[in-house]
């Protein structure tokens, strides 16, 4: 019987990973330390599958950017959820790069924001 | 007395439309694997770790591997059907997501055409297996099939 040698070596297919942006850059200034009521921009950071800045505020009845530095090389995003856990805002999946996200006005109250793609990674927004 | 198996399977004649579909599932299976293993997390790195091994168990010209194949070929099937349920029911809905549900599918259709090429029906191998076990048990023989 004729005999088929099979070797096969490893295949690998690189998937881009997207590169979808979330917006422009803020409008009025560069961005402020997280925790401050700002109005305008807070910045929150993924590093190492965590939020470093996990609990950060805005104004409320203001539109505002969230400046997301994502360090990690794992794709991550934000998508905030009001008390309900009704989701609010949702950014594009970004990985290793930044990208301003331009949240609309929201009322006062506390908000949870999460990775979606890594549902344990968890902060809170304050909005007043 | 049992006879002793082979740790190595005989080389088995595979037509070359067979080496093309087993081809494209290794590359399939490792191109959702080396996607599950970019997204961090432990979840995503044992999940790309399952489907490398499935992808060498799919291949490995142990005898054992090749007498179960079809258990590895069911088995993928359900991994990777087990991974697009969850995807749709968890998200996220993305590019990258896409891309790897269209890779699975296209995975469990070639892992289909395999298991008809070489198994036959369902049906066909259930019969198949009951025997090898009746002539296990029932007169110590060993049954060499699969590929």
């Amino acid at each position: 019987m004729k005999r088929l040698t099979f070797t096969i070596g490893p295949i690998v297919l690189a998937a881009a990973l997207a590169a979808c942006s979330g917006g422009s850059a803020a409008a009025d200034g560069s961005p402020v330390p997280a925790g401050h009521p700002s109005g305008a921009t807070v910045t929150v950071v993924a590093k190492d599958l965590k939020f470093t800045t996990p609990a950060v505020r805005a104004k409320a009845g203001n539109p505002f950017t969230i400046a997301f530095d994502n360090q990690d090389g794992a794709p991550h995003n934000i998508a905030i959820s009001d008390a309900s856990g009704a989701k609010v805002f949702k950014g594009d999946i970004v990985a290793g790069r930044q990208v301003d996200y331009q949240v609309g006005p929201l009322p006062a109250g506390a908000y949870g924001f999460l990775c979606e793609v890594h549902p344990d990674m968890k902060g809170t927004l304050t909005v007043e | 007395m049992h006879a002793q198996l082979p740790l190595f399977a005989a080389r088995s004649s595979l037509r070359p439309a067979d080496v093309a579909i087993r081809a494209a599932i290794v590359a399939l299976t490792l191109s959702t694997a080396y996607i599950h293993s970019t997204l961090g997390g432990l979840l995503f790195t044992l999940n790309a770790a399952g489907y490398v091994v499935a992808a060498v168990a799919m291949i490995v010209p142990l005898t054992l591997a090749v007498r179960f194949r079809w258990i590895v070929r069911v088995g993928l099937i359900g991994y990777a059907a087990t991974a697009i349920v969850a995807w749709a029911v968890m998200g996220p809905y993305y590019s990258t997501a896409y891309v790897a549900k269209v890779i699975e599918v296209a995975l469990i259709v070639a892992l289909v055409i395999d298991f008809a090429r070489h198994d036959g029906s369902p049906v066909a191998v259930a019969r198949r297996e009951l025997a090898s076990l009746t002539s296990l048990f029932g007169r110590g023989g060993t049954v060499a099939a699969g590929a």
